[in-house]
């Protein structure tokens, strides 16, 4: 167990310390941090559907210049571990996963504040034209803080997750019912985020043309884009050469 | 006269996925960049200017890095070039292209891999996986990454062949905006299947029996009056009210505490209506 916890925090220190995106860049979310915590745990089938549950409210997340109104890349391995350990259903563990996301806000500010030491530090080395350690200042100190953070609490989530199952095996059923209730309505956010950034008015109908073709018609996923994609063809194709359609 | 060879090229793009390793509120990927430009640097000038060349890189920077931005990179390392073999290329012309290109490729970037491919990607990988398929993450992994490398690839070389003509006109003839928003028709699409197909609301609880002449008489406000109308229209509700909130620039850390209360509203008055007696 001890091995599992080191490599479950060494997942969650990389989900935030990029040391290269070629990498790390599917690591920000929860479905794929999550699924790599699920596969070291030892629970690739339970623990992916619960990666993909705490994925959900974050569907919309979107990152720029540096903020972040939510800590998706905390949930997901964190949350993934503490769900696994303590044995937790999926709709619960999506609504712990945003309690520990919105939580570890502060996490992430915090490694985005110390960090501007380091810089600090390049500064000097770049004067006195040590390369060398100008490169060492961007990966090193980093990783160190991120360790801090983000991976001894997913090392304690795996320590001490099943403590924690005890724990909430002694809360009564209505608080359960209200989590389950609340992760059962949070994925609303994700989809009300993207919607916030992807609508323009005239894009809008095509939003609940895929809601309609899922509700009413029961059509997966996969169809919709699909069939979404040739609508996008379309549109593409004749609001380009409304005359040359088709050469 | 010196030359930038194709590996120094291809060491300065992949360096830069490290731009956000030390990332921080104060330069962002400033220090980041410094480390990925380190290739082209020592391939350019002899070894006592290095240092010195490199400080225009140790600045505040920030611009989507993985998918589109790396054209700022292949642009830089182009001027580089030219600088190094004596062309009147000031460091600060450097600086202030490079700040200039940095806040529309953010913006393009980031609708790009943010808004477009990441939420099809996930909707339809989150869709599989929740239903046990283990195609789901991996297939994400792949298309991502493949996306992502393939994008980021192709205008790092666009931006080191053609120069900032290359993205000016891109940005200009507003073929970029055509393709973005049909293939924004596509992400609102699975927004709508994700929406239709993980938001739950079900107030079937909400039931009573009453007893007459004609026998029982059960009365479901779930099944018989939502379900009724439309189904799925209570997270449809859910999802429009949420999105009409974000647009009123509510903080989603207030909306995320505001759908708590509401859920533990719902469970009050299953406690007055002696469910959990």
């Amino acid at each position: 167990m001890v091995f599992q916890a080191i490599l479950v925090c060494l997942i969650a220190t990389c989900s935030t310390w990029w040391f290269s995106h070629t990498i790390t860049r599917t690591w920000l979310y929860p479905l794929w941090s999550g699924f790599l915590v699920a596969l070291v745990m030892g629970q690739p089938l339970k623990g992916m559907m619960i990666a993909a549950a705490i994925n959900l409210p974050y569907v919309g997340f979107i990152t720029a210049g540096g903020s972040m109104p939510s800590n998706p890349q905390f949930a997901g391995p964190v949350g993934t571990a503490l769900a696994l350990a303590s044995g937790m259903d999926a709709n619960t563990a999506s609504a712990v996963g945003v309690i520990i996301g919105s939580v570890a806000v502060f996490a992430w500010t915090f490694y985005m504040t110390v960090n501007a030491n380091w810089v600090h530090l390049a500064d000097k080395f770049l004067a006195q034209g040590n390369l060398k350690m100008v490169r060492v200042m961007n990966y090193v100190p980093s990783f160190f803080v991120s360790l801090l953070i983000n991976g001894v609490p997913g090392f304690l989530a795996v320590m001490w997750g099943a403590k924690f199952g005890e724990w909430l095996q002694t809360f009564p059923q209505w608080i359960m019912d209200a989590f389950a209730l609340a992760g059962g309505i949070l994925p609303a956010l994700g989809v009300g985020m993207l919607l916030n950034y992807l609508a323009t008015t005239k894009l809008i109908p095509f939003f609940f043309l895929g809601f309609a073709l899922a509700k009413f018609l029961n059509l997966s996923t996969m169809m919709i884009t699909v069939i979404g994609a040739i609508i996008a063809l379309l549109i593409y194709f004749y609001q380009n050469d409304p005359d040359k359609v088709g050469d | 006269m010196a030359q930038l060879t194709k590996k120094d090229l291809v060491k300065n793009w992949l360096l830069g996925y490290s731009s956000e390793t030390c990332y921080n509120y104060e330069r962002l990927q400033g220090l980041g960049n410094t480390n990925a430009f380190m290739p082209i640097i020592r391939a350019l000038y002899p070894k006592e200017k290095q240092a010195e060349e490199l400080k225009k890189y140790l600045i505040f920077f920030n611009t989507e890095p993985s998918w589109m931005g790396t054209v700022v990179h292949g642009i830089t390392a182009a001027m580089e070039e030219k600088r190094a073999n004596g062309e009147d290329i000031s460091a600060d012309d450097i600086i202030s292209l490079r700040s200039a290109l940095m806040g529309p490729l953010a913006g393009i970037g980031d609708v790009v891999s943010q808004s477009i491919a990441y939420p099809i990607l996930a909707g339809i990988c989150i869709s599989l996986a929740l239903n046990g398929n283990f195609a789901g993450p991996i297939l994400f992994e792949i298309i991502y990454k493949a996306l992502m490398l393939g994008l980021g690839y192709s205008m790092y070389m666009l931006g080191y062949n053609k120069g900032r003509d290359a993205i000016v006109e891109l940005l200009q003839t507003g073929l970029l905006n055509k393709i973005l928003e049909a293939v924004s028709i596509v992400g609102l699409m699975v927004v709508g299947a994700i929406g239709a197909s993980n938001v739950s609301l079900d107030l079937s609880f909400l039931n009573w029996e009453f007893d007459n002449a004609l026998g029982t008489i059960t009365f479901n406000v779930q099944t018989q009056v939502f379900d009724g109308l439309l189904p799925g229209l209570l997270p449809l509700l859910a999802v429009v009210l949420v999105w009409r909130l974000l647009a009123k620039k509510v903080k989603p850390t207030t909306i995320i505490l505001g759908i708590f209360v509401f859920a533990f509203l719902l469970i009050a008055v299953r406690f007055l209506m002696g469910q959990y007696a």
